[in-house]
């Protein structure tokens, strides 16, 4: 017993040493990488989990207007739910009363609101659309046509970048 | 000298570098980024539908050059038309710019054939850039974003960047 205590006692302490090297490797990897990722405008648009945008190799940028979503749920204006959709097609909004739909009078009245506004911005005169990739151009066209009545014939078209 | 002598030992004993700030800085640095950082970038399509405008006469010119046409695109389930729509009023359809291309529902559009075709029109009517497009009530909108996609530019060279999307009059 003696004889293992010390043997024990003689070896030297040795500090243990934490190898960093390779963590500061991936570190480095990650921090460059996301550096060239950093994007000073950074997207205020969320998309919803049933809200799938195509991807488009167009190269401009949206801009901050009336933003009307359509996925495969809802349709929404500026955060509103306007009408939900319904195999494929939006509740009440069929070609015969569109300009009878809360949502053509919702855009009526944002219209109104935005001309007769005092101040200095000028009124917005395109829709941002956010549109689901599934949909058909039947259930978009009722949606668009509505806009347009309501003074809005102008879209920017939300797409991802390829 | 004998004292420089037994200095030399001292300063060749092994330094390390304390990589422990470094690393605090990376902890923080990289949360920071990874909140800001977004992973998909959203871009837009400029377009617009028609609007009931007044007519005006146009400018009649018999040069090509400044002759301006209006491409019509109509996609179908199963195939894509393509034509000219002039600004003369004495010729209004160019009967010899249609194109009919044939194209499998839900899959890709043969991007290939139709701009092919819209080179020839940009090249030959320079000044254009508006294209109407049709799409049927049963085309997707992914079909549709594709197309917009072909009929606006090739390889940066710009074909017909104005595209306004309308419903078929039938």
């Amino acid at each position: 017993m003696a004889l293992g205590k010390s043997k024990r006692r003689s070896r030297k302490f040795v500090h243990p040493k934490l190898m960093l090297t390779s963590m500061m490797d991936m570190f480095t990897i990650i921090l460059i990488f996301l550096l060239f990722s950093f994007s000073d405008h950074p997207e205020d648009l969320k998309l919803d989990e049933d809200l799938e945008l195509p991807t488009s190799t167009a190269k401009s940028d949206y801009q901050e207007t009336i933003k009307i979503v359509l996925s495969q749920r809802e349709l929404r204006l500026n955060d509103e739910v306007m009408a939900a959709v319904e195999g494929r097609q939006v509740a009440g909004l069929t070609n015969d009363n569109l300009e009878n739909s809360p949502f053509f009078q919702r855009l009526n009245t944002l219209r109104i609101e935005s001309e007769q506004s005092e101040s200095s911005q000028a009124p917005p005169t395109h829709i941002l659309f956010l549109c689901d990739k599934s949909h058909s151009f039947q259930t978009i066209n009722r949606v668009i046509k509505t806009a347009g009545l309501a003074g809005y014939p102008n879209f920017q078209f939300a797409v991802l970048e390829e | 000298m004998a004292r420089l002598g037994r200095i030399r030992p001292q300063s060749e004993e092994e330094t390390e570098l304390n990589m422990v700030p470094i690393m605090n800085m990376f902890m923080v640095l990289i949360p920071f980024l990874l909140m800001s950082a977004s992973f998909y970038q959203i871009k837009a399509i400029n377009t617009s539908i028609p609007v009931h405008a007044d007519t005006h006469a146009n400018e009649v010119s018999s040069n090509n050059k400044t002759e301006k046409i209006t491409v019509v695109l109509e996609l179908k389930e199963k195939e894509i038309r393509v034509s000219g729509l002039s600004e003369t009023p004495n010729d209004l359809f160019l009967s010899d710019l249609k194109m009919v291309i044939p194209r499998e529902p839900g899959l890709e559009a043969p991007t290939d054939e139709l701009v092919d075709f819209l080179k020839a029109l940009k090249s030959r009517y320079p000044s254009s850039d508006t294209l109407i497009l049709i799409p049927d009530e049963e085309v997707l909108y992914r079909e549709i974003v594709q197309t917009m996609d072909s009929a606006r530019d090739f390889e940066k060279e710009r074909l017909f960047p104005n595209i306004v999307i309308s419903g078929s009059l039938g």
